[in-house]
């Protein structure tokens, strides 16, 4: 038995990565005894960045296409040598490294009978990310791409009417660690990945009509123009649901009467916002405390607000105003703030307000840690994500925002109103109100200048810089319909997936799209197995990582006979086929229990194996994944496939008949 | 020993003295002569090496590729197509630093078709981070067969080896040629010590992704290697020399008659041979001329040039390739060498010949030693058909 890892564990495959597990078990039944080269594609990426390999056997990658010749050489070399006697010579590519480019290669490799075991691990397309920093608009709100659920009402941007619609999140993606790179506009600034499409305008010209095309953000440069988030849906009020403590409640016998409000309304707000920068909330004693000094204009308007939403006592002294009221601390800890200068964030829901109460709000956060300069005003906090989402706050709410700037700095140094207590660090946002220029007056000139001008939602920006970030932790998610959203403010698109020889039919890629007009790819899988056959060599089979000592004995099988032998892999990709990532198995079975995936063995042309089914309606396995959404209200192309698995059956008598008793 | 045969023979025969493990090619005109007599030594047994006869360029060379990075000496040939259909598989190998030889028998690029010597086909892969080696005549081939293995295989160097011989003319010219003995050979060369292969009992993974943090420091570690092998490359001449008796001087230049000439011509491969010949004819008339053969390519020997014709008011660079909308590739990296030196030609023109197959005869060689009486000239091809080159409109 060996005991040492093969392929070891450390890499950066996304989780439940079908073709990951293949990898490793493929090596394991090979054993260390065994020289592998490999193609280009996710396997090579993922497996070896310099300077880290997960091999721990000889492995080599050379292109894309010449993984069957390279191991030809390795496999003349150690005949030569005389070395070849029990040395394992494997050649392994992805579905578009064998069927397509790397075809010819392989059938060389095979007419001329080396003694090469080929394996293509099938993912049935070519597999591409956003930091995980990245806050998405939802209907709920911002909100960070980590809290991002499968069934979130995402925005997108509708792309034949410019509309802001709200479309389902079908699917979010952990990436893994990648390098990020800073897109920044003046007005917004977003991390992804290289291969991260966003929405561009293109200008076609005098005369002729702009239209808006997708470029990764390698694609993109300065001045490039693209679509950002203006303002969302004028949402409603917000309903708290909050419950106050009565005198006569379990164990209360005296409270401070108070009148908690019931919706939100600009003045509720203005006096959050002042929280926010100068409150604090003591629960345990009851306390609500705000920083504002005797005489200052802020303290009066405060106290006129405070008196006339909650009606409650205020006790004052220099420097700071408080309410013991326990109901006001409750209601305050329930909105989301957070606790502390360095912690306190805007929640979620305040982007879903009216805009006047989002103005409200800003003009509070103004009152206490901000000031004018000029014409525009200038807000400092020691928290980075509050700075942050004030960005996009007042960028919806018809401020021009400038980029964050962040210090460093020592303790006793002037800091608005007070000297700071110790060692920090601090930012500051400068914001100032949008100009609109007249567009009835300078039609053509605005609409020129800014494409989306007399849009109701959206707005053009121009990239000013992209710079690299370093690595971090990538996610993504699947936007049905439109697959685009909003991140940090920013159109993008959902990681894109696109069609390969061994795609199967009508799967919906991003070169192959599921539109009004089409169902996806037109061409059904390239025959692999049976072009294999057609070449004469002496061992042929199809596995899946469903089914894994099945998997292990087909390579033990092979690299036990001499010759050409090539066995292809079924692996899901929970990325490309959308579905979530421990369903990798689930998928794989059903892909053979549905009979579009016949698990088949030949040796020297005459089958040998096959696994029968039960068959199952293709139904089961199309419905968990999102790549072929679009086919279930489709029930003519539901046929079509049917018939596909159905012709598999029959071709390789699949069908497990019934036991006579 | 002497021999009067094919240049294609005569490099199979030195291949065959070097002993290659592996030998992968797909036949193309005019190399095919070379690949068909490797082959028929095999079968007769008389070199012991696999041949893979693989099922286009491309996996020709990668099959090289694999059986490098094994750790066993291995040999391609090609042309033309053929050359540039592997030329990503070729960048791959020099940047992996697998060493290995492959003879390339210059032909003219498609399209138009044409089977017939240019060094287009050579010359357009001078980025690729192989050694170029230009043979003048069938004897410089087979020696820089021997020069080339002992270079790229030296742990100091690690890289690819392209010898290039002019299609048809050294290939399928015969020459008499000294073969040397298998002793020798062994003396000369050494078998192939890989600094790592692939091998189950020391597993190593090759080929890596090397992201931005990582790439560049490769590239600048190959044009390092370059700088020394204008120095290493002397050495090993040296020692070719005291073992073969051929005394190639640097291996880098040749210079002929250029110490007091006023007018020389810078060129490689074959057509140094014509040059010679007129060279020799115009000093019996008692006029200066000369000829400066480059036999390096790349690493290109800057410094010996400038060395070499500092002195030389007129040069012309002879270019059997053009680099089209610039100017041509050998009259670039010349007039590139002479840039900011105190001493350097008055003229330097640049003259295109010999594209596609036209012949290079003597008149065309003395017509260019006449055209440096002339001011500079940008870039001259010479010998064009003007009945061709009418413009006509159909009706």
């Amino acid at each position: 038995m060996e005991n040492k890892l093969l392929f070891k564990p450390g890499h950066t495959a996304c989780a439940g990565c079908g073709q990951a597990i293949a990898a490793r078990l493929v090596i394991e039944a090979s054993g260390s005894n065994t020289i592998i080269a490999n193609n280009t594609g996710c396997l090579e990426v993922f497996s070896t960045a310099y300077p880290e390999s997960a091999w721990n056997v000889p492995w080599i990658h050379s292109l894309f296409e010449n993984a069957a010749a390279v191991a030809s050489g390795i496999e003349a070399a150690l005949i030569y040598l005389g070395k070849k006697e029990g040395i394992n010579v494997i050649a392994q590519a992805g579905d578009g490294g064998t069927a397509d480019i790397g075809l010819q290669a392989l059938s060389g490799m095979w007419e001329r009978g080396h003694d090469i075991l080929y394996v293509c691990y099938d993912n049935e397309a070519y597999m591409n990310c956003l930091s995980i920093s990245s806050l998405i608009m939802t209907n709920h709100g911002l909100k960070g791409i980590l809290d991002i659920k499968v069934g979130d009402e995402i925005a997108a941007f509708a792309q034949n009417t410019h509309n802001l619609v709200y479309k389902k999140c079908t699917g979010v993606f952990d990436n893994g660690i990648k390098d990020v790179y800073e897109l920044r506009t003046h007005h917004h600034s977003i991390k992804a990945t290289s291969n991260h499409p966003f929405l561009v305008l293109k200008r076609n010209g005098r005369g002729k009509k702009n239209n808006f095309v997708w470029k990764t953000l390698e694609e993109i440069k300065a001045n490039d123009e693209i679509v950002t988030l203006k303002r969302v849906e004028a949402e409603k009020s917000y309903d708290f649901s909050f419950h106050k403590v009565e005198k006569g409640d379990y164990k209360v016998n005296k409270i401070n009467p108070i009148e908690i409000p019931e919706k939100s309304s600009p003045e509720l707000l203005k006096y959050l916002g002042v929280y926010v920068g100068d409150g604090w909330v003591r629960e345990g004693r009851p306390e609500v405390g705000f920083a504002l000094p005797e005489d200052s204009q802020e303290r009066k308007e405060f106290i006129d607000i405070h008196n006339r939403l909650f009606k409650s006592k205020l006790s004052i002294d220099k420097m700071y105003v408080y309410a013991h009221s326990v109901n006001l601390a409750r209601f305050i800890s329930s909105l989301g703030f957070r606790k502390g200068a360095k912690n306190k964030i805007i929640p979620d829901w305040i982007f879903t307000l009216p805009e006047n109460e989002r103005k409200a709000f800003i003009d509070g956060l103004m009152l206490s840690d901000g000031y004018k300069l000029n014409d525009s005003w200038r807000y400092t906090s020691s928290s980075p994500e509050l700075l942050k989402r004030l960005r996009l706050l007042a960028q919806i709410t018809g401020f021009r925002v400038g980029k964050m700037h962040w210090q460093e700095v020592k303790k006793d140094r002037q800091c608005v109103k007070r000297k700071l207590l110790k060692d920090t660090g601090f930012g500051y946002v400068c914001m100032s109100k949008r100009k609109q220029p007249d567009i009835d007056k300078w039609p053509s000139q605005t609409k020129y200048r800014n494409f989306l001008i007399d849009n109701k939602y959206f707005d053009i920006e121009k990239v000013t810089e992209i710079k690299y970030i370093g690595k971090e932790p990538t996610l993504d998610l699947r936007v049905e319909d439109e697959h685009n959203f909003i991140a940090d403010g920013i159109v993008v698109h959902n990681t894109g997936v696109q069609r390969s020889g061994l795609t199967p039919f009508a799967t919906n890629t991003t070169t192959s799209p599921a539109g009004a007009q089409s169902t996806g790819n037109i061409r059904p899988k390239k025959p692999m197995p049976e072009i294999a056959m057609a070449h004469g060599i002496p061992y042929v089979a199809t596995a899946t990582v469903a089914f894994i000592p099945d998997l292990q004995r087909k390579v033990k099988k092979a690299i036990s006979i001499k010759g050409p032998k090539y066995i292809q892999i079924h692996v899901p990709c929970p990325l490309g086929w959308r579905h979530e990532p421990e369903a990798t198995v689930q998928v794989a079975k059903l892909a053979v229990e549905t009979g579009l995936y016949p698990l088949i063995e030949y040796e020297n042309g005459l089958l040998i194996g096959r696994r029968q089914i039960v068959p199952k309606p293709v139904e089961e396995y199309l419905k968990i994944q999102g790549r072929f959404k679009h086919l279930l209200n489709n029930p003519q192309e539901l046929k079509q496939i049917q018939e596909i698995a159905d012709n598999n059956i029959k071709k390789y008598g699949l069908k497990l008949e019934p036991q006579v008793t | 020993m002497k021999e009067f045969l094919e240049g294609s023979r005569a490099v199979a025969e030195v291949v065959r003295l070097c002993k290659p493990g592996v030998i992968s090619a797909y036949p193309i005109t005019p190399q095919t002569h070379i690949v068909e007599e490797l082959a028929q030594m095999v079968a007769n047994g008389q070199l012991k090496s696999q041949f893979v006869n693989v099922e286009s360029e491309h996996s020709a060379a990668s099959v090289v590729l694999g059986a490098v990075a094994t750790g066993v000496r291995a040999f391609t040939a090609t042309s033309s197509q053929g050359l540039i259909y592997m030329a990503e598989v070729l960048f791959n190998i020099a940047g992996m630093r697998l060493p290995l030889v492959l003879t390339c028998a210059n032909r003219a690029l498609s399209a138009p078709i044409n089977i017939w010597n240019d060094q287009q086909d050579s010359i357009s892969l001078r980025d690729s981070g192989w050694i170029q080696l230009y043979a003048e005549n069938n004897q410089e081939a087979v020696d820089l067969h021997l020069l080339g293995y002992r270079i790229g295989e030296d742990k100091s160097v690690m890289l690819p080896v392209m010898v290039c011989m002019d299609g048809f003319i050294l290939t399928h010219g015969m020459e008499s040629v000294d073969i040397p003995q298998q002793e020798e050979v062994d003396k000369f060369l050494p078998a192939y010590k890989p600094l790592y292969k692939l091998d189950p009992a020391e597993p190593v993974s090759m080929g890596l992704l090397a992201d931005p943090d990582y790439y560049l420091e490769t590239r600048y570690a190959i044009q390092e290697t370059f700088k020394e092998l204008l120095k290493f490359i002397p050495k090993v001449a040296q020692d070719f020399s005291k073992v073969f008796g051929r005394d190639y001087k640097d291996g880098l230049i040749e210079e002929y008659f250029t110490k007091d000439a006023e007018k020389v011509i810078v060129a490689m491969g074959s057509v140094c041979g014509t040059i010679k010949e007129v060279v020799d004819e115009l000093r019996k008339k008692g006029k200066k001329v000369g000829l400066l053969k480059i036999i390096s390519y790349r690493p290109f020997p800057y410094e010996r040039i400038c060395q070499a014709l500092k002195n030389v008011p007129k040069i012309a660079c002879l270019d059997k390739a053009v680099s089209l909308g610039a100017y041509a590739p050998l009259a670039c990296e010349v007039r590139a060498a002479f840039f900011g030196q105190k001493k350097s030609p008055q003229v330097i023109s640049s003259f295109v010949a010999g594209l596609g197959g036209r012949d290079i005869t003597l008149e065309t060689i003395k017509e260019i030693f006449k055209k440096l009486n002339q001011k500079e000239l940008d870039l001259e091809f010479m010998d064009l058909k003007p009945e061709l080159l009418k413009q006509e409109y159909g009706e």
